[in-house]
């Protein structure tokens, strides 16, 4: 079994069945599964989390806070201004949902739904509709595409810089999501060269082998946290720039 | 390798519906019943901040005032003292002044009392020394006119009488 199966195997996704939905076709797969797990845990732990008084879940509870509140704080109210509070919903279930999923991925026989790139395409494509929205809501429809272009740029080569603007836009969202999932599916093909490592040096001779093994494992451990990092990182960083790009569309300035 | 950038569009669809559903369920149970929480927390902190920092302008304001107090009390109490020792002063000299001039009243008084009992213990010792040696006199001539003497005397007067005047002789 070569390295191709066993990425393919443990990255990509496993359709298990299908649906059709009218015109739509659409799979039953494992990644589906770990969204429909990283939801059921958000719609649970969460309200729970709010709502209770007890002693025992008050820690957890504040650290929710803490994250909510610096979301708003450091995140959506400098970005969108205060009318941001309105999304601040949107933005604290992005962070959660992601950061969901990409802890699961980190769970034995979980996968990893941010790994895969249908899922943070939908994921940019809500931005990209979040973008959309926010600005026309704040600017209506005709301010916000005269304001696609910047100001101050000579009206001659407006015709140039609109559809540049334009593809910026799907750009920005693009960029988001190929973002997320590399961040994401680097770290488990980063693990799984390094426990080949054992089986590749182990073909050469057992001694080798055994000798390779404790390197690779204390490796794979190193890689193991820094993924944890990077799964709050990345699910920071998507956040963040759906802020800054929704707070680009509703204040051109 | 493909399959893995190889996206399955239909998963597309269920994120952005799991997602969607997410936002719109977690933004009523969950996040609108945090931030009220948080808002409500943050508007205490800040009334009782408020409350806390009038409380102490107020006290701040109290102190000056009391201060200031102080400092118009403290003068005062100087400037009664200073009044008070000066008066008092004032008292002890004219009080000085006035026992030295009622001694001095009382001296010449004196003086003149002892001068006029002097003078009447003179006239009366001198009124007592004449009638006690009118008295002394009389004793002393008293004393002179002892009888035996004198009836010597007399006797020898006699004979010297009879002698010279024999025809007088009396008797034998």
């Amino acid at each position: 079994m070569g390295l191709k199966e066993i990425l393919e195997h443990h990255i990509v996704d496993h359709i298990w069945s299908w649906v059709n939905l009218g015109p739509l076709r659409l799979p039953i797969s494992k990644h589906l599964l770990m969204m429909g797990i990283a939801s059921f845990i958000l719609l649970v732990v969460l309200p729970v989390l709010i709502h209770s008084r007890s002693k025992a879940l008050a820690p957890f509870r504040s650290m929710l806070e803490i994250i909510v509140l610096f979301l708003r704080d450091e995140v959506v109210y400098p970005n969108l201004g205060h009318k941001g509070a309105e999304y601040l919903g949107y933005f604290s279930t992005l962070f959660f949902f992601i950061l969901v999923l990409n802890l699961i991925g980190l769970v034995p026989y979980g996968a990893t739904a941010t790994g895969n790139l249908a899922v943070t395409a939908g994921l940019a494509l809500t931005t990209f509709a979040l973008i959309n929205f926010a600005g026309i809501r704040e600017q209506g429809l005709i301010g916000y595409f005269s304001h696609i272009v910047p100001k101050g740029v000579p009206g001659w080569l407006y015709p140039l810089l609109f559809p540049i603007e334009l593809i910026g836009m799907v750009t920005k969202a693009f960029a988001l999501c190929i973002r997320l999932f590399a961040n994401m599916i680097a770290g488990h093909i980063v693990i799984l060269a390094f426990i080949s490592f054992i089986f590749i040096f182990g073909s050469l001779s057992a001694v080798v082998g055994f000798g390779v093994a404790p390197i690779s494992v204390g490796l794979v451990l190193f890689t193991l946290m820094l993924e944890l990092f990077v799964a709050f990182l990345q699910a920071y960083v998507f956040v963040f720039l759906t802020a800054i790009f929704t707070g680009a569309a509703m204040h051109p300035h | 390798m493909e399959a893995l950038i190889r996206p399955e569009f239909g998963l597309t669809f269920w994120t952005i519906l799991c997602f969607g559903l997410l936002v719109l369920v977690l933004s009523k149970t969950a996040w609108q019943p945090l931030m009220t929480a948080v808002n409500e927390r943050e508007r205490a902190i800040k009334h009782d901040r408020t409350s806390a920092e009038t409380a102490r302008a107020e006290a701040e304001k109290l102190k000056a005032e009391l201060d200031a107090k102080l400092a118009e009390l403290k003068g005062e109490i100087g400037r009664r003292m200073e009044e008070a020792r000066v008066s008092s002063e004032k008292e002890k000299d004219l009080l000085i002044e006035e026992a030295r001039k009622s001694a001095a009243g009382i001296v010449e008084s004196s003086k003149k009392e002892i001068e006029a009992q002097k003078n009447e213990a003179a006239r009366e010792l001198r009124g007592k020394v004449a009638e006690l040696s009118v008295m002394a006199a009389e004793r002393i001539l008293m004393a002179k006119l002892d009888h035996k003497a004198s009836a010597d005397l007399s006797s020898r007067y006699l004979a010297e009488l009879e002698k010279e005047r024999p025809e007088l002789r009396l008797g034998n």
